[in-house]
């Protein structure tokens, strides 16, 4: 199913259906393990070598390298999700995984694929409706609920142990983008630096700029205070045309008059520099010729000048915002407007990962962006926490977008069943059947999370169902005492965004899959 | 025989061989595809076997089923290629028109069994293709004299061809998207002016209509104005870096220092001149094809002007024709240059990217429609789909005659076609029955795909058709029989002629073939259909 087998026959009809649905269960299997707050983690080897840790259903299904079209096409589902909600990834698939599973039970009793997919769509719109109704409006500023959302989505992560520290940083650099009434939440001005060394206690948020390379060693300060910074495109060495050039040298003098020259152009352009009362100066990366040389370095370190080099064009945009300056792409237009401000511009060493930043903090009027300094004591822990850190970045989006919360431990997925079957009932023919059936797969997030657990899923979730049918809506599973509470009271939610919009998803996929009758090979 | 004339490897089949090949190619070809037909159809995979392309599209259009498989029958090839000039012509009933043929020529296959000449048949679906002709003719309504009657015409139309896609959930908020989009055009029918972007995420039912046009990926440089209202925009396709002189080895040779730096400042005044002679068309926005680098960006910030660089081809063309403006690369004639023009430009988010909005562009015609789906297989497949409904709705506003759907035209001319039949003396009568019944297989077939009962269903239509209701035709939702003036279920009549010439033509042709003469293939591995 996952990788090494090939397709090549051509296969009809029921064949190829099942052959989809099996695949996708398989899938959807393979990733189960890792739902909730007990899931366990996966480890990956890639063709390259290198190892991978992650109970993110996203990145895990990323790298698998899956062969089966209908297995593709979870992977695509959770990905999907990914840009949707940002969590819920593992959600999503081990949802579609179920509701093939119970698509197929109705294929065995006669029902036309077509009908299935169709009443499953209109199942998913009645629970997400249902799901509308009892879902709790919060204020998108208020800090507090935000929190427990997000701490509800790490908990079930590898750095579930940091919660406490990572929940606040996701929370605050989410909402101080949304200074000045913005309300449309773009992650890429959120910046997150990966650095080794420490512990992930040791991450913090900073209201400024890190770039991860240090400052040029030059003999140049390693730390300005009041600093003014300018940023330029254009480049602090020997002069080149576009044009091929060459410079004839006939004897020794000229040779000697050739390196005075250029000795004097450059500290021209540093005096220019200087001129404009700039004290930090970040040159950007150049692919046609040197940026620096050592000479204007050293010009530069003489003034007094703090050196950044080697800035990528694509961060330009971000660290102008950021600083409030404006980019420099040719000498002339060097001016004091602008520059750009920031009270304290330094060098920080990067304990055990040998290596050092610049920090730039005390800018006026921050809020455009933001950075978030990641520590972790390997790689591996590193990366993880960057893309638990993420999800709960989309966490925050997602109530800033649609400001409802949900209860979770499965209380939506069992709050969404039991509306279905209320709604069934009032119905008859085929549509009820396959309402019932859709309500039994949502079960499968609540059965998978108790299963995990390590407790005795039917009776949890018939338990669940219990508290449910009773009218608690906020029941749900609360792993870490292995009882089925009010998850409002014990603050457990999380976005109903992402509940309606993987359940949505999911059954999309799933509705494309049953419609499937036939693989046909083609150049 | 051959041997004498032929060179070596070519092949010669002959009558019957011939004939036969023909058939099995065609009818194979129109079984491949028969059960994607209708509301219930089934979609297929398409896996590629490429090793280094493994990627697989879904997908419920014939049109893409048939240009995809590999075929390597003659009589199938012709299939294919009616299949896509349907697509080309009127962009629906591309299944159909394969799958008449085939149905023509099975009965095609059962007369000639019972020696009746080619030609004989021939001259006999030429007679009953004559009566069709004119019996959708006289079936076929016009009312694109009543803006309000044509527009849920439309509607309908475009609900009918997306019922049979994967679209089919969601249809009347995508025949609505599509007709919203056709008729801004006001019928200079060009689809170019409708733009297409798929982005994964989000449900299907988010994918909505966006005024104006979106450039996607691309933002203004670091600096510069991210919204501008009653924009003047320059398009151009120019070099930003420097005008090189294009002999090939030439090179500047200088002795000194300072001269280098003399001649790199007046290669950037070369610059700067250029972008002031940019400046001087009086614009707000220049985009450019090609890369715009930091110098002119900062010159363009300090201006005030949004530039964009490097916007693909597509978009750079589109741009033109949507702003009313052209595409220019010089720029010493300011007075000479139109300018494109729009109301807004700004940026706007769409899930994870961002993408710039030109709205209230000077042609008021164009627009977008944003597709949002949980895959690129069902964003692929939405957006063939919604290409067919537009191009039926195109074809639709410039021929505005309708005909109803759910197979009651075609059981319609298969009684005028029968009727005719008797009229007709000698065994030509006998092909224009056959002409018939092939033309009732395509609702059966329909019925099929639904898992209904089709004998049943198709012989009550011919019964309630005999009874003078003539607008019933197939309820798909409920397995029965229904008036289709009610149920809203309309169909293209240039689509509906379309298939019924083409196809028959081909099946004309084919049955006249008695002879394939293969010529020698190329060497080079591959695989047969």
């Amino acid at each position: 199913m996952v990788s090494g087998e090939t397709y090549n026959e051509r296969s009809k009809g029921k064949d190829v259906r099942t052959s989809n649905i099996v695949a996708a269960k398989a899938l959807a299997n393979a990733i189960r393990t890792s739902l909730g707050p007990r899931g366990m983690d996966k480890l990956m080897q890639l063709e390259d070598g290198s190892v991978l840790i992650s109970n993110d259903g996203a990145t895990i299904l990323s790298k698998m390298n899956v062969l089966h079209p209908a297995a593709k096409m979870l992977v695509e589902l959770s990905q999907a999700q990914d840009v949707q909600a940002g969590d819920g990834t593992t959600t999503v698939v081990v949802l579609a995984g179920a509701l093939l599973d119970s698509a197929s039970v109705l294929l065995r009793k006669g029902l036309h694929p077509s009908a299935v997919a169709q009443y499953f769509l209109q199942a998913a719109e009645t629970a997400c409706d249902s799901l509308k109704k009892v879902a709790r409006l919060v204020v998108a500023d208020n800090r507090e609920q935000l929190l427990h959302a997000v701490e509800t989505c790490l908990s079930s992560k590898v750095v579930s142990q940091n919660t406490d520290l990572l929940a606040p940083i996701a929370v605050d650099s989410v909402l101080s983008l949304l200074a000045n009434n913005n309300r449309t939440v773009d992650l890429r001005d959120i910046r997150l630096v990966e650095q080794v060394g420490g512990t992930v206690d040791d991450t913090e948020l900073i209201r400024g700029l890190v770039l991860t390379k240090g400052s040029a060693k030059s003999g140049g300060p390693k730390r300005m205070e009041q600093a003014k910074i300018a940023l330029i495109q254009y480049c602090l060495s020997a002069p080149k045309t576009d044009m091929d050039n060459q410079v004839v040298v006939s004897d020794y003098a000229a040779m000697d008059r050739i390196l005075r020259e250029e000795r004097k152009y450059l500290l021209e352009q540093c005096k220019q520099i200087k001129k404009t009362g700039c004290n930090v100066l970040l040159i950007q990366k150049s692919i046609l010729r040197d940026a620096y040389n050592e000479l204007s370095l050293h010009f530069l370190a003489k003034m007094g000048i703090l050196v950044v080099t080697d800035i990528e064009r694509s961060d330009v945009d971000f660290i102008c915002r950021t600083l409030h300056c404006q980019p420099i792409a040719h000498p002339d237009q060097l001016d004091a407007n602008k520059l750009g401000h920031a009270e304290l511009v330094e060098d920080v060493y990067m304990e055990g990962g040998n290596n050092t930043v610049v920090q730039f903090t005390g800018i006026a009027n921050a809020g455009s962006t933001v950075t978030v300094l990641l520590r972790g004591s390997n790689d591996l822990v590193l990366a993880e926490a960057s893309r638990s850190l993420h999800d709960a970045q989309c966490v925050v989006r997602c109530l800033v977008q649609e400001p409802a919360l949900m209860a979770g431990g499965g209380a939506a997925e069992s709050q969404a069943a039991m509306a279905l079957r209320e709604h069934a009932r009032t119905l008859s023919g085929q549509d009820a059947y396959c309402l019932t059936a859709f309500a039994d797969a949502l079960e499968v997030i609540p059965y998978t999370l108790a299963e995990n657990a390590g407790q005795n899923a039917i009776q949890t979730v018939t338990e669940l169902r219990a508290q449910q049918a009773k009218g608690v809506v906020g029941a749900g599973i609360h792993v870490k005492t292995a009882q089925v509470e009010d998850m409002f009271a014990q603050n457990v939610v999380q976005p109903l965004m992402v509940t309606t919009s993987a359940i949505r998803l999911a059954t999309e996929t799933v509705a494309m899959i049953l419609k499937i009758d036939d693989l046909i090979v083609v150049r | 025989m051959e041997q004498a004339y032929i060179t070596e490897g070519t092949s010669i089949d002959k009558g019957e061989n011939a004939r036969l090949s023909s058939f099995v190619g065609a009818i194979a070809i129109a079984d491949l595809i028969k059960t994607t037909l209708g509301p219930r159809g089934l979609d297929k995979i398409l896996q590629k076997v490429d090793p280094s392309d493994q990627s697989i599209t879904i997908t419920n259009d014939g049109a893409t089923i048939l240009k995809s498989v590999h075929v390597d029958n003659a009589a199938a090839k012709v299939l294919v290629d009616i299949a896509k000039v349907q697509d080309e012509q009127v962009g629906d009933g591309t299944t159909s028109v394969a799958v008449f043929a085939g149905e023509l020529l099975r009965q095609a296959e059962n007369l000639v069994n019972n020696r009746i000449h080619p030609q004989t048949i021939c001259d006999g679906w030429r007679l009953a293709r004559e009566t069709a002709r004119k019996t959708l003719e006289e079936a076929a309504t016009n009312s694109s004299e009543d803006t309000e009657a044509f527009r849920k015409e439309l509607m309908e139309i475009a609900q009918t061809t997306l019922s049979s896609k994967m679209l089919t959930f969601e249809k009347a908020h995508y025949a609505k998207l599509a007709v919203d989009a056709v008729l801004r055009l006001k019928g200079s029918n060009n689809l170019d002016h409708i733009q297409v972007l798929k982005k994964p995420g989000g449900s299907l039912r988010d994918s909505y209509l966006e005024e104006g046009f979106l450039l996607d990926g691309k933002s203004p440089g670091v600096g510069q104005p991210r919204r501008i209202e009653k924009a003047k925009i320059l398009l151009a396709n120019t070099s930003m870096d420097t005008d090189k002189i294009k002999i090939y080895g030439s090179r500047v040779k200088v002795d000194s220092m300072d001269k280098v730096a003399a001649i790199e400042k007046a290669e950037k005044d070369k610059m700067r001149r250029k972008v002031e002679k940019i400046l001087g068309h009086g614009i707000s926005c220049f985009i450019n094809r090609q890369l715009i680098y930091n110098y002119p960006e900062s010159l363009f910030a300090g201006a005030g002007v949004m530039a964009i660089e490097h916007a693909d081809f597509d978009g750079i063309e589109r741009l033109a024709a949507v702003l009313g403006g052209e595409v220019v690369s010089t720029f010493d004639r300011p007075d000479l240059v139109t300018l494109g023009e729009c109301d807004i430009i700004e940026e706007v988010m769409i899930g994870d990217d961002k993408v710039l909005r030109f709205g209230g562009c000077k042609s008021g015609e164009a627009c977008s429609i944003v597709l949002r789906g949980a895959s690129s297989h069902l964003l692929d497949e939405a957006e063939r789909s919604l290409h067919d409904a537009l191009a039926i709705l195109i074809a639709t506003v410039k021929e505005p005659r309708t005909v109803y759907g759910g197979g009651c035209t075609e059981v319609m001319m298969a009684a005028a076609v029968d009727r005719a039949a008797q009229e007709t003396p000698g065994k030509r009568a006998l092909a224009m029955a056959a002409f018939a019944t092939a033309l009732r297989q395509l609702p059966t077939i329909v019925a099929d795909n639904g898992g209904y009962d089709a004998a049943e269903l198709v012989t009550e239509l011919q019964a309630a058709h005999a009874a003078g209701k003539s607008s019933f035709g197939l309820d798909m939702e409920k397995g029965c029989i229904g008036d289709m003036k009610e149920l809203g279920i309309r169909e293209s009549f240039a689509s509906k002629l379309n298939v019924v010439m083409s196809a028959s033509e081909a099946a004309e042709m084919i049955l006249r073939v008695d002879d394939i003469i293969k010529a020698a293939p190329r060497q080079r591995s591959e695989m047969g259909y």
